[in-house]
């Protein structure tokens, strides 16, 4: 019974870890360009660099990995404390009209991002942040996500830890920082983890705000090799570039696994 | 926190100060798409720093902007947020599109400025390109990338099946014919595909396009660009085609097949000729381990075909300094020179006639004689679909031929629903034009 569980979860394991473990093979496969067996598993030997050399001279990935790590920090740095403010503000605080402001919030899930490029680009031109990276970050400062996320977590929590903060003299902001926002943790771990992997991963709207080079993000530099419409792909350059995008990403999340599953489970995001 | 964002502002302030450095010279933005594998996105960047290196005056910024569409996208809305770069990289059919917004310059306007002559610019260039380039008898793009579709053929197969390489199909019937015989079959299982081709968006509307008009029909109206002619007898025997190579021979996979696929498959050897744009020449040239040879796309009625690839337009809402720049900078790109070290980087053909005059196109020629073959088709090709919002009316015929290939659809229902949609679409440009009333 045991072993046929474990015989499961390897097969299940093995599906999902595919595309992964093609991507390291073909990256490491000499010479790929139309070879017969790029589609293989079976890993080439000897293995061969040419293709991270490639890729590397590809796109300048020093600066795009700087541009992104500024872009996912700052749009992160930002979100904390707007997603942390408002979501206490519509857990906790009453004023008139919050619960159809709080509605009105939630319903910027509900619009397609795209359909937002052409507004947001108009306003982040006026606001003077076209072609940098501020205007990159501007759109995502507030998260209706985040904050219906926060709302709940600090509705979750007991009032009587704030009462008792309050008697001892702190005052709001006091019980914020040391009260509710520890007891959240696991929620702003999880709501890190989601901002993160998806900015790291945008493509469209760094694409539309983005002319320089030198202010070009890691989605935008490994786009350089691996868009191919009339012409063909060099699947193991490809290969190769997602993996050195994406390296940081899985490092990270090895090296938090067990936080980040724990913070997952605790805050109900699945 | 507070240390990052010191980090931040300092990094972006070393960046601002960069380029105010640089502002002695007039800097204007460059968009381009990059429809092919890395190589080609260097190849650009350094014909670009080229130019920069040269220039005493110009700056040009490259940002290349993912595939064609993604290019269209950012340039839309680039222009609406204000910020239109100088010189776009355009797929050649959708120039129309910004013609009739009215958002790109004249060409002729550019050229009487600067002494040039509208009448005579395109002398130099192929005749089949001056479609796309044109809108109601001006210039508005100058043709930069260009391609055909072509038949690659796998000559080992060929020869394997009985077949002569030196006489690839040259009709539908020796298509299918050909195609029937290359096919490998083990019990119900293909083994090999006598012919395949890309499904995928873009590629299809295409290669659908090239099959009608070698049936004799035409796709659109060159000159109105309100109207599609997919319910018509020319497209509907193409699709046909497309159907019965499919379902009835069953030497061509069911489904929607990607060009990477179809690539893929041709070096594998599990398809014996595919249809791709002679802009993969370079690469199926680097990548087939086997000889090969390439040939027209066969005929029903004519041999006829579109054509493909991108051209450069110059937007309006630019400074008068950053106008001069964009000229400077479009006139060298479009130079013999350039158009034809381009294409012997590519595959691409050179849209320049001239270009094949100089002495390093006819080395280059001389060594690999395919290149000319796509040359040679031009003499039939025509141009490629163009018309109001034109990204959707040529889904509109894409989802329908896609219904088909995956077995969903039967040729005129499909074309009939093509037509209905795209109708559908182009309505609001028809109706501009059809109630002319108010003057």
């Amino acid at each position: 019974m045991a072993a046929a569980s474990a015989g499961a979860i390897g097969v299940i394991a093995l599906l999902w870890s595919a595309p992964f473990l093609w991507m390291v093979v073909a990256s490491l496969r000499p010479d790929s360009t139309g070879s017969l067996d790029i589609a293989s598993l079976i890993p080439a030997w000897p293995p061969s660099l040419a293709n991270f050399r490639l890729a590397w001279e590809s796109a300048d990935f020093l600066l795009n990995y700087a541009n992104t790590l500024m872009v996912v920090a700052g749009t992160l740095a930002v979100q904390l404390v707007t997603i942390s403010l408002a979501g206490y503000a519509f857990a906790r605080l009453r004023f008139p009209g919050r619960d159809l402001v709080f509605y009105l919030f939630l319903l910027q899930l509900m619009i397609v991002p795209p359909v937002l490029i052409v507004p947001n680009l108009k306003t982040v031109t006026r606001l003077g942040i076209y072609d940098t990276l501020w205007g990159v970050m501007a759109p995502y400062w507030a998260s209706a996500f985040g904050t219906f996320l926060m709302r709940q977590t600090f509705l979750g929590i007991p009032r009587d830890f704030e009462d008792a903060a309050e008697i001892d003299g702190c005052s709001l902001i006091q019980i914020l920082r040391y009260v509710l926002l520890p007891l959240a943790k696991p929620a702003l771990i999880a709501f890190a983890i989601v901002s993160v992997v998806s900015h790291w991963n945008e493509f469209l709207w760094p694409l539309m705000v983005i002319d320089s080079p030198s202010h070009r993000t890691l989605t935008l530099g490994l786009a350089s090799f691996v868009s191919s419409g009339e012409g063909d792909a060099e699947w193991g350059v490809i290969a190769a570039g997602t993996l050195i995008v994406s390296l940081p990403l899985f490092a990270g999340f090895i090296a938090f696994q067990r936080q980040f599953i724990n913070s997952f489970v605790m805050s109900g995001i699945k | 926190m507070t240390s990052l964002s010191r980090i931040m502002l300092a990094g972006l302030g070393a960046l601002l100060s960069a380029t105010v450095a640089a502002s002695a010279k007039t800097t204007i933005d460059f968009y381009f798409p990059v429809p092919v594998q890395g190589a080609l996105a260097r190849e650009m960047t350094r014909m670009v720093k080229e130019f920069n290196d040269a220039s005493s005056d110009v700056e040009v910024v490259a940002a290349y902007t993912g595939s064609y569409d993604d290019t269209r996208l950012k340039t839309q809305a680039a222009v609406e947020a204000g910020k239109p770069p100088a010189v776009t990289l355009m797929s050649a059919n959708f120039v129309q599109e910004f013609v009739i917004s009215g958002e790109i310059e004249a060409i002729d306007d550019l050229l009487a400025e600067n002494g040039g002559d509208p009448k005579t610019f395109l002398d130099d260039f192929w005749p089949a390109l001056r479609g796309n380039a044109t809108a109601n008898s001006k210039i508005y793009a100058i043709p930069f990338q260009n391609s055909t579709p072509l038949v690659y053929i796998n000559v080992g197969h060929f020869k394997e099946a009985g077949l002569d390489p030196t006489k690839p199909p040259a009709t539908w019937a020796e298509l299918v014919d050909a195609a029937k015989k290359l096919t490998k079959r083990d019990g119900d299982k293909i083994t090999r595909y006598g012919f395949e081709m890309p499904g995928s968006y873009d590629y299809l509307g295409w290669l659908t396009q090239a099959f009608t008009m070698s049936n004799g029909g035409q796709f659109f109206n060159v000159t109105s660009p309100g109207e599609v002619y997919y319910d018509q007898p020319s497209t509907r025997g193409a699709v046909q085609l497309l159907h019965d190579l499919v379902f009835t021979h069953k030497v061509m996979p069911e489904g929607v097949i990607d060009p990477n696929q179809v690539s893929s498959d041709f070096f594998a050897g599990k398809a014996s000729m595919v249809m791709l744009s002679t802009g993969s020449l370079s690469f199926i040239r680097n990548g087939a381990k086997f000889p090969y040879t390439v040939a027209f796309v066969p005929r029903n009625v004519r041999n006829a075909v579109p054509i493909g690839g991108g051209s450069l337009i110059v937007f309006k809402s630019i400074t008068p300094e950053q106008r001069k720049a964009a000229w400077k900078f479009v006139t060298y790109m479009t130079s013999a020179e350039s158009l034809g070290s381009w294409s012997r980087f590519t595959g691409y053909f050179a849209p320049r006639r001239s270009s094949y005059d100089l002495p390093e196109m006819k080395a280059f020629v001389a060594e690999h004689p395919d290149a000319l073959i796509a040359v040679q088709q031009l003499a039939y090709a025509q141009p490629w679909l163009s018309t109001y919002n034109v990204v959707a009316v040529r889904k509109a015929i894409e989802d329908q031929v896609q219904a088909v290939l995956s077995g969903k659809k039967q040729a005129d229902e499909a074309v009939r629903d093509a037509q209905k949609n795209a109708d559908e679409i182009l309505r609001p440009y028809n109706e501009k034009i059809a109630h002319v009333s108010g003057f």
